[in-house]
């Protein structure tokens, strides 16, 4: 196999790290400039140009990837990231001070320390799906799924019921730092439904949408 | 906005260009300070598009490999400039203060 092959060979293999929709677009593109800028009778591909590759490829996956245009889509975005964030600082605290909180209740009201147990493992247990919840719906969102935004005002209701069910058990009083932290999650989530069903993110589920920022055709 | 950022848009300024162009072209526009990778410069570049300031302006099949020249939108072009003048009015600002000192030969 002469070199040039070798080498294409090794590029595409790291080119796999981009997303489908983008190497199907610049795959060829890109590999022409590899190759471009490859050394003379190269047949690996170098060091520092690999890590480079993988870390824009691996970069691309992460980022949102909404325009600028579409401001209150981005803002809504980072809004969701942020509650799943908040989300998992809820996790910690409740796991952190529930010693103090099975305390409390066990002074202040005896016969309601085993539901207290009951409902602080319920929250360790639906927390983190919460957070991948959050993750999916903020991933699907930035990506002009429509049902993506009536599933996360679902999500964000069934948080409200949560945060109710919350206050019945007086969690404000027995758990204060876990209801603050629930509630600042549910506060988040309530800013990002508001942006995300704004007039101006319309135009962003529409599915004819013509915003400037389409891709071109390949 | 990122240096290389700017130094994409600059080399995009008089002339639509490919890729490989690009490299070479803010190799010479910074010196040689900055040499753009292939990754770097491509996941750059799709931003752009995304953020509707670089367009593609034609393709090419050179020796049976893909070449896409690119170019500024108006609202890169307009970008650009805002960007060049308030790094002007720094760099103008800074000489002003260093020039008395004899800094600046």
């Amino acid at each position: 196999m002469n070199s040039t092959a070798s080498l294409e060979r090794g590029y595409r293999r790291l080119l796999a790290v981009y997303p489908r929709a983008f190497r199907r677009e610049n795959e060829e593109e890109i590999l022409a400039v590899l190759l471009a800028t490859a050394g003379q009778g190269q047949r690996r591909p170098g060091l520092a140009v690999s890590a480079d590759l993988i870390r824009s490829g691996l970069l691309m996956r992460l980022r949102p990837t909404v325009p600028h245009s579409a401001r209150t889509v981005r803002a809504a975005v980072k809004l969701i990231y942020l509650a799943a964030l908040a989300e998992l600082a809820a996790v910690i605290t409740i796991v952190s001070t529930s010693g103090v909180v099975l305390g409390y209740v066990q002074r202040t009201a005896p016969a309601a320390s085993h539901a207290a147990a009951l409902s602080l493992t319920e929250d360790e247990i639906t927390g983190p799906i919460g957070i991948v919840v959050l993750l999916w719906l903020a991933w699907a969102i930035g990506r002009r799924h429509a049902w993506a935004r009536v599933a996360f005002i679902i999500f964000w209701g069934i948080t409200t019921l949560g945060i109710l069910a919350a206050l019945a058990e007086d969690a404000a009083v027995a758990a204060p730092a876990d209801f603050a932290v629930g509630v600042l999650a549910w506060l988040l989530q309530l800013t990002a439904v508001l942006l995300v069903f704004a007039k101006q993110s319309a135009p962003y589920y529409r599915p004819e949408s013509a915003e400037p920022a389409d891709r071109l055709p390949a | 906005m990122q240096e290389a950022t700017f130094l994409i848009l600059t080399s995009l300024a008089d002339s639509s260009q490919h890729g490989y162009g690009i490299i070479n072209d803010v190799a010479e526009i910074s010196g040689g300070r900055v040499r753009l990778r292939a990754g770097t410069l491509y996941t750059a570049l799709d931003r752009l598009r995304m953020d509707g300031l670089v367009e593609v302006d034609r393709e090419e099949v050179v020796e049976g490999r893909l070449r896409r020249y690119y170019q500024l939108t108006p609202s890169g072009t307009k970008l650009l400039a805002a960007e060049a003048a308030r790094l002007q009015a720094n760099a103008a600002a800074a000489m002003r203060r260093l020039n008395p000192l004899g800094v600046v030969t």
